[in-house]
């Protein structure tokens, strides 16, 4: 077990991986395919280029062996999709949940017979891989191994291990049909019957079940590196734990608990855990979420039942869908198998509405006045979001026409599309916040400077006036200090957000979302605007998600979770998380768990969405900057993931490292 | 009434029951050579300076029309890297009331309160009395850390308000706590005898200082001192010098290893 988790942190794994060629889009553009023609031929292809391995003392078997996912189309093909269509991403199909339970009760068979042809040629090729695997595990004496998948892939998972297997064999399939951020959902949930019903009957010891749980996770980490998204790690392999059921009773169950503990002692990047609770959550979830909070991993984050279930029916889901909600890759709240939906199409970024604002080259009369103008160019910055405008696409006006995707035949069928909803994203709300706080303060009650002079100031990036910057920066109200002016600011940001997205239609029949995460906007939007009237400084990038802004002097804790708990999330609530850091001395003791467990559970009762806790030892990652290769196991969150810290681009390490100024 | 201090810390973790608010009040009448709180030690305001980080543009010195400059020759505004700062703020205790009210609930739903640390809360005892009368009329649980060094007359009445009372035990014998530590222990373990006889919730705490307190010797004095009282040892934090320098002191343990 130790000897497979130390094999895939030092690579040996990959050595077993091979290359095919890049050729498949001129290939299929030669002959003429359709797209879904195109994605069963690719996903045929290269599941009869997969070679059964394994690797020492695994379990749960499947590993990528084929090392690149060559694209269906060809550059000029996707030029003309691009005109013609609004193209999320990578155009292919992302960031959802598929239903994974019926296919892993029922079995492929079944699932084929449910199929279109599409769907029966990829189960075909599925089940020749299977066979193969079988066959070579047969070969090389894993009798187990071999049992397992003579029967399973067609007929279904009567146990807790085959169960898990299947998972894998479907979770591979899919990423290996080119969808990315294929995330795990309510795993507790759907594998919890197996688990029970093996307990019961005597085939699993509570022990032997955590095992299964703790190779089961490493599987995760297999092949993870071949899905990077924005950076090494950001890959949505995020996984849902606890809450309630769909009847509304409390969910945690002995599942929840082995896999706090498999992730607290495996101490790898996957699975992300997520951990639901509510003001009813017992402590002792809220202490287990801690010690897993200890182990370093930016796990898990929690997201509050109360306000999300709340927030979905609100928008119009199924209140029995609503409570079975997971998160997306990172955090943006989506339904398994029901949640048809893009969830981070488009972003807000609200330093740069304010400073919109202030370009227009008014002195408003009050704060009130000037707190109009924003709420107008937030609606004009939502008028930009729903019309979807890119480089290429020609017929966006108004509102977008079209939003395609490659058509996915393995992922469509674990889909039962009901919800289509939009997410976007609000950036850089702490930046805003303050920024207006600092207005109101300085220009409507002390009057130290008018608008034209602020402006002034932010265009020379403050070279000018260091006392302005020192103010603005240092002694002017921040959130994170529970003070009423960035404080309101937020509320009032958010909640004109959520207003202006109100009522919009998306062009798939579904609504807009307003959220605040950022995702790798804190860099990208920061990198694009001035300075801003916070005294943020040119290049310097905004708090990650919904947290204080990096130089703010907040007041501590009990501050934060109360600047960030008052705004209304039943309205915004898209997803994104505070994040808190937290010295790694804090968990030193049970003591120090259980109180910050009472933490957690404070904001939660105080009405905030989601958190996420990190204890970090910023000399520690000072150093492995310095010497990388003694930190190879090293992990970090960044925005909704966690990945190795030194696998990131220096500025994203700069930046946790700059997060730290504010830990305890 | 006014006291001073020069730290508010919020969720303090180790300072008591619960989750807590922390006062740190500036003075102190010990000076042990490990003190990780130096900013703590003189009741006079100082300026920090983080000049690890200083760039050394020289724009602090420029000459300002401000108070702080005219008495210590720097302008903590003019710094672009908010670098400098005046350590020692003053305040009623109306205005610690007012800091704690608005985190009053979650500090009871913490099973916490607020502490008063230092420097040496005693040194302060008629502000930190009238603080904890206020916070108590708000249902405020108080709790006090002290090193003990203050006349009997003034640590009783601040140690009969208090719900909770960590008390430092650092060095038995005498000599060696003079050597170690400026002040003789005798007014110490006087107070801690009262203590132990008096008080119903304390708990007494020794840092393991390697070559200090942390020798069987002492340590065995100790435990036959408390004998059955509530005893904590703490580990000796090895960033404790890190505030010196910005003081422009040196910290006098440099390069002590870690236990």
């Amino acid at each position: 077990m130790r000897d497979l988790r130390e094999l895939l942190l030092n690579r040996e794994h990959r050595s077993m991986r091979h290359a095919v060629p890049d050729n498949l889009a001129e290939t299929y553009s030669a002959l003429g395919l359709d797209p879904r023609e195109r994605m069963t031929r690719r996903f045929e292809y290269l599941a009869a280029e997969e070679t059964p391995v394994f690797l020492p003392g695994e379990k749960i078997v499947f590993a990528r062996t084929v090392s690149n996912i060559p694209d269906c189309f060809t550059v000029e093909e996707w030029a003309k999709f691009k005109k013609e269509n609004y193209i999320h991403e990578l155009g292919y199909l992302s960031n959802i949940c598929p239903g994974y339970d019926t296919v892993i009760r029922d079995g492929l068979l079944a699932h084929r017979e449910r199929g279109d042809e599409y769907v029966k040629r990829e189960i075909d090729a599925l089940l020749n891989l299977c066979d193969r695997y079988q066959a070579a595990a047969k070969e090389q004496g894993l009798e187990e191994v071999a049992d397992i998948l003579t029967r399973i892939p067609r007929q279904g998972a009567k146990t807790f291990r085959e169960a898990l297997q299947l998972f894998r064999i479907l979770h591979f399939s899919l990423w290996l049909e080119g969808n990315y951020h294929v995330t795990v959902g309510r795993f507790d949930q759907y594998m919890w019957p197996y688990l029970e019903a093996d307990l019961a009957e005597g085939r699993l010891t509570e022990e032997e079940a955590y095992d299964l749980v703790k190779d089961f996770f490493l599987t995760f980490n297999k092949d993870n590196d071949l899905y990077v998204g924005v950076q090494q790690g950001d890959n949505g392999q995020s996984m849902v734990l606890g809450g309630m059921t769909r009847d509304g009773k409390p969910a945690f169950n002995l599942l929840s608990r082995l896999c706090l503990r498999a992730s607290c002692e495996n101490k790898m990047i996957d699975p992300k855990i997520n951990l639901r609770v509510s003001a009813e959550t017992p402590d002792e979830i809220y202490e287990l979420g801690t010690q897993l909070t200890k182990a370093g991993l930016g796990f898990p984050q929690y997201s509050n039942d109360d306000v999300v279930i709340d927030a979905l029916v609100r928008l119009g889901y199924e209140l029995e869908d609503a409570r079975d909600y997971v998160v997306a890759a990172c955090w943006e709240f989506i339904i398994p198998k029901y949640g048809m939906e893009v969830v981070n199409i488009n972003a807000l970024c609200f330093p740069k509405v304010l400073d919109t604002t202030l370009r227009q080259g008014v002195e408003y009369a009050s704060y009130e006045e000037f707190c109009d103008a924003v709420a107008q160019q937030i609606d004009q910055e939502c008028d930009r979001i729903v019309s979807l405008r890119n480089e290429q696409y020609e017929k966006s006006s108004e509102t977008a026409h079209h939003v395609w995707f490659v058509p996915s035949p393995l992922m469509e069928s674990l889909m039962s599309p009901k919800y289509h909803n939009f997410g976007a994203h609000g950036t850089g709300v702490a930046t805003a916040a303050d920024s207006m706080a600092a207005i109101r303060k300085y220009v409507f009650e002390e009057k130290l400077l008018t608008f034209a002079q602020l402006l002034e100031a932010v265009d020379s990036d403050f070279a000018n006036n260091p006392e302005l910057l020192h103010r603005l920066r240092y002694e002017a109200p921040k959130m994170g200090q529970n003070h009423p002016y960035p404080d309101e600011a937020s509320c009032f940001l958010l909640e004109r957000y959520a207003d202006s997205l109100d009522g919009r239609p998306n062009c798939m029949g579904g609504k807009w979302r307003a959220g605040t995460g950022s995702a790798m906007f804190y860099l990208r939007h920061a990198a694009e605007l001035p300075a801003s009237p916070d005294g943020r400084r040119k290049n310097e990038p905004f708090g990650a998600n919904f947290s204080p802004s990096l130089f703010a002097r907040i007041g501590g804790p009990f501050s934060v979770i109360q600047s960030f708990s008052k705004q209304n999330f039943r309205r915004a609530c898209n997803g994104g998380p505070l994040t808190m850091e937290f010295s790694a001395s804090v968990f030193d003791t049970e003591e120090g768990i259980r109180k910050t467990a009472k933490l957690v559970q404070a904001y939660i009762r105080n009405g905030g969405h989601q958190l996420q806790l990190n204890a970090v030892n910023p000399n520690t990652l000072r150093d492995a900057q310095k010497n990388p290769e003694a930190y190879r196991g090293l992990i970090v969150r960044i925005w909704g993931w966690s990945a190795y810290f030194t696998e990131l681009d220096k500025e994203y390490q700069d930046h946790v490292l700059a997060r730290q100024e504010y830990s305890l | 009434m006014i006291g001073r201090i020069f730290d508010i810390k919020e969720f303090a973790v180790h300072d008591g029951p619960g989750a807590r608010t922390t006062f740190f009040l500036k003075g102190c009448p010990l000076r042990c050579r490990w003190c990780h709180n130096p900013e703590g030690q003189s009741f006079d305001r100082e300026l920090m300076i983080r000049s690890a980080l200083c760039e050394g543009c020289g724009r602090c010195r420029r000459p300002a029309e401000n108070e702080i400059f005219r008495t210590y020759g720097r302008n903590p505004s003019a710094c672009p890297k908010g670098l400098i700062s005046l350590c020692g703020e003053d305040l009623t205790p109306a205005q610690v009331l007012e800091k704690v009210l608005p985190m009053k609930d979650l500090l009871a739903s913490m099973e916490g309160g607020v502490t008063f640390s230092g420097g040496e809360p005693l040194m302060q005892g008629q502000f930190v009395s009238e603080c904890a009368d206020l916070l108590h009329e708000h249902g405020v649980h108080v709790a006090m850390e002290t090193c003990g060094y203050a006349s009997s007359e003034v640590f009783r009445q601040v140690a009969s308000r208090m719900d909770y009372i960590l008390f430092d035990l650092k060095i038995m014998d005498p000599k060696r706590h003079l050597a170690a530590i400026d002040a003789d222990n005798g007014p110490i373990l006087e107070n801690a005898r009262w203590l132990m006889e008096n008080h119903p919730a304390f708990v007494f705490r020794t840092p393991l200082i390697p070559g200090y307190t942390d020798d069987g010797e002492n340590l065995a004095e100790i435990k036959s001192f408390v004998g059955d009282a509530p005893w904590e040892k703490l580990p000796y934090n090895n960033l404790a010098g890190a505030k010196y320098s910005m003081l422009g002191r040196t910290y006098p343990l440099e390069g002590q290893e870690r236990t």
